[in-house]
């Protein structure tokens, strides 16, 4: 009886690894959904993507488990946003405790390396690079043109593990680019009109999708992450956004809603849900996908006349 | 003004009937001495929540409201059958045991259940400042009706919550009385919970009932003073969210904390017999007389041994006296260290002003291109460096105050404070003796 479980567990794995294809595929883990969607952009079917957070889960409440454990030590590539939005990978890292997948190693990748930040604030993170890196806003991938430089990144260490491969990832890469072009340039037309439009937000997380699109986001209904508004902080809000003529209250996924709505109430303007990230809302299911919810949603939101 | 007083006035409302309820149910629970059924319910209706958030009900849906109830009803039945497991254990380790098992299956449950995290965070931590109008008539409407039933009911409700056990009643009917309590306890909660948080549910139920229990033992008087005191710590609450700018629900436990201490204070200052009276002042007064004098000692004695070490008390002195570290300084110094305050601030304000730069170029006029928002990062970075320099000069100089201040400032308060506290024993056993 034994035996015969063996055998057929045997053939199991047989039949997996006989199913396998031949390809060299490069295993990558990311720590976000947007990074992942980047990789299996460049990497197409020669990479295998895993992502650590799950989609709409706070980033900054994320618990890793023993599974991320294993997988980021089998991983030849590392992705990670950097700038502290994913801090709690650094302890995962050195629990692995693998050169290769440290700061600096073969197979780390800390996409926000080269991108423009935004606001950076007061404490710096000093790595080991030797230049001091002050920390920015982590929202980069939020601005389509940022993805050139991302993937560009990702091209690099994909190629450092897969040198064979490098054509192809650039190759797929210039195909994703050029498509994510055509693509933004209907995004940009399609919220031209609204450029300079006033908004109230959730949280700081659109300094980068405002860059990009034109929008003036005025002030934040949480003023410290985590920290519930003050009635003052909210009769403020009301009176701020009846004098600077907001147009909409924009909220992220993750986050209670109560305070958001009761401010799109007192102020008679819409209140608009935008995916932060790919796979946080439904039909945002990739980096496309999640810019054309965005432009598709505040362009349905801002076309309606004010009430 | 007026946008605050508008805000505020629902959830006051929402407050007084939250206080009218809870405070009730309050009383109930620290005669039964389990204090956390209320967590432990609230904890198993948001599970219920969950499994409904999970299973594709919103939580506002009659699905939702149903698995809620379904769940709590459940939570009414264990907590029932603790009161034969008090024979074994105590019942406060049993609730507690239902409360974290029931917040560990919550958290199980959104895991598998995308943007179920918000769900949980405002169980946690509530919104009371944005109860509707609609949901007030709810709860004034539901409360109405749960103390109609309790009112009926007090008799045999009240002997059930008074004694562990109750004489000239069956099992049965004890576990039936139970049952309702805990059922109508559950239901309240589960409504409570989502607006005003966890935490501050708890001070509704607890804390005007403790204040209550204070000045008397009859249930009504109890009632009363409780009523009054948790409509007080209300308007506090919300007074002091609004005027320091804070956050409503911690401001709110803060105020009813503070209501509690006060009436404690009273209770021993003022509403006790004369002959206590006078001897509880004596005592209060060299209880705060001392502990000023510890505190002294201490933190002279801390300025002396590290100087250069975070000295909490010597900073509140300065910051509420102005005598900054600059008066311990040399002149030479005393410049050095107000221009690095003048520095830094100037600094700061450079990177505020280009981050105002490139926040007003992201929608007015020309679009900054990707160097020159890469020229104004390296800009902030720069300043943020030389800000932290400054913050080094004046760490320095601070400590070179401080060096100072150890022997000017430091032995001196540490002799008096020592002198004092002699003083205090020596007279204190001088009065024993006499006695």
């Amino acid at each position: 009886m034994r035996a015969g479980l063996f055998g057929l567990v045997l053939a199991a794995m047989v039949a997996v690894v006989a199913a396998a294809p031949a390809l060299a595929v490069v295993r990558v883990v990311a720590t976000t959904t947007d990074m992942a969607a980047l990789v299996a952009a460049v990497g197409g079917d020669l990479v295998s993507v895993e992502t650590l957070i799950p989609p709409a889960t706070d980033p900054e409440a994320f618990e890793p488990r023993p599974g991320d454990l294993d997988r980021v030590r089998h991983a030849n590539l590392l992705v990670r946003v950097g700038l502290g939005y994913d801090f709690w990978l650094d302890p995962l890292i050195h629990r692995v405790g693998d050169k290769r997948l440290m700061r600096g190693g073969t197979a780390y990748l800390d996409a926000s390396a080269g991108v423009p930040l935004l606001e950076i604030r007061g404490q710096s993170v000093v790595s080991e690079g030797g230049h001091a890196h002050g920390v920015a806003n982590p929202h980069y991938w939020l601005d389509p043109e940022n993805a050139a430089i991302v993937t560009a990144g990702i091209v690099e260490a994909l190629a450092r593990f897969a040198p064979a491969e490098r054509d192809r990832f650039v190759a797929n890469r210039e195909r994703f680019l050029a498509q994510l072009d055509a693509r933004l340039q209907r995004w940009r037309e399609s919220l031209a009109p609204f450029a300079g439009v006033k908004f109230i937000a959730y949280h700081n997380s659109w300094p980068y999708f405002a860059r990009r699109f034109r929008l003036d986001v005025i002030d934040f209904v949480e003023p410290r992450p985590g920290v519930a508004p003050s009635p003052a902080h909210l009769a403020h809000l009301i009176a701020q956004g009846r004098k600077a003529q907001v147009r909409a209250i924009v909220h992220e996924p993750y986050e209670p809603d109560d305070q958001s709505r009761l401010l799109a109430e007192k102020l008679g303007v819409p209140f608009v849900r935008l995916a932060t990230s790919v796979g946080s809302l439904p039909h945002t299911e990739d980096y496309f996908a999640l810019f054309e919810f965005n432009a598709a949603m505040l362009a349905r939101v801002l076309g309606t006349p004010r009430q | 003004m007026e946008d605050a007083l508008s805000l505020l006035l629902l959830p006051f409302a929402a407050s007084v009937a939250f206080v009218l309820i809870h405070a009730y149910f309050g009383v109930h629970v620290l005669r039964r001495n389990i204090v956390f059924a209320d967590l432990a319910l609230a904890q198993l209706s948001a599970l219920g929540a969950t499994v409904a958030f999970a299973g594709g009900y919103a939580p506002t849906s009659p699905a939702g409201f149903g698995y809620a109830l379904l769940f709590t009803a459940v939570g009414a039945a264990l907590l029932t059958f603790s009161r034969g497991v008090a024979r074994f254990v105590s019942r406060e380790a049993f609730v507690g045991i239902l409360y974290v098992v029931a917040t560990a299956a919550t958290v199980l449950v959104i895991d598998r259940s995308p943007q179920g995290a918000e769900h949980v965070k405002r169980i946690l931590i509530g919104s009371i400042l944005t109860v509707g109008t609609a949901d007030v008539a709810k709860f004034i409407a539901l409360y109405a009706a749960i103390g109609a039933l309790h009112w009926f009911l007090r008799r045999p409700l009240l002997a059930i919550s008074s004694e562990s056990q109750p004489q000239g009643r069956t099992t049965l009917a004890i576990q039936v009385w139970d049952f309702v309590f805990f059922l109508s306890f559950g239901v309240v909660v589960t409504s409570s919970v989502t607006t005003a948080g966890v935490l501050l549910v708890f001070s509704f139920l607890i804390v005007p009932a403790v204040i209550g229990t204070i000045f008397s033992r009859k249930v009504h008087v109890v009632l009363v003073i409780a009523w009054g005191a948790g409509i007080l710590a209300s308007v506090a609450g919300f007074a002091g969210s609004y005027v320091l700018d804070l956050p409503t629900g911690a401001t709110m436990v803060a105020a009813f904390a503070m209501v509690l201490v006060l009436a404690g204070l009273a209770k021993a200052l003022i509403f006790v017999e004369a002959a206590r009276r006078s001897a509880n002042r004596r005592i209060a007064g060299r209880i705060v007389i001392a502990s000023t004098l510890i505190l002294i000692l201490a933190s002279s004695l801390w300025l002396i041994i590290n100087p250069a070490a975070d000295q909490p008390l010597v900073a509140a002195f300065e910051a509420a006296t102005g005598l900054g570290p600059a008066h311990f300084l040399k002149a030479s110094d005393r410049d050095i260290y107000e221009s690095a305050g003048r520095d830094m601030l100037r600094f700061q304000g450079e990177v505020d002003r280009l981050n105002a730069r490139e926040k007003a170029a992201r929608y007015e006029g020309a679009p900054l291109a990707d160097d020159e928002i890469r020229r104004i990062a390296s800009y902030q970075q720069s300043f943020n460096e030389m800000t932290r320099g400054e913050q080094y000069v004046q760490d320095v100089l601070r400590g070179k105050a401080r060096e100072r201040e150890r022997w000017a400032v430091g032995l001196p308060a540490a002799i008096i404070a020592t002198v004092g506290l002699g003083l205090m024993w020596g007279q204190r056993r001088l009065s024993e003796r006499r006695r």
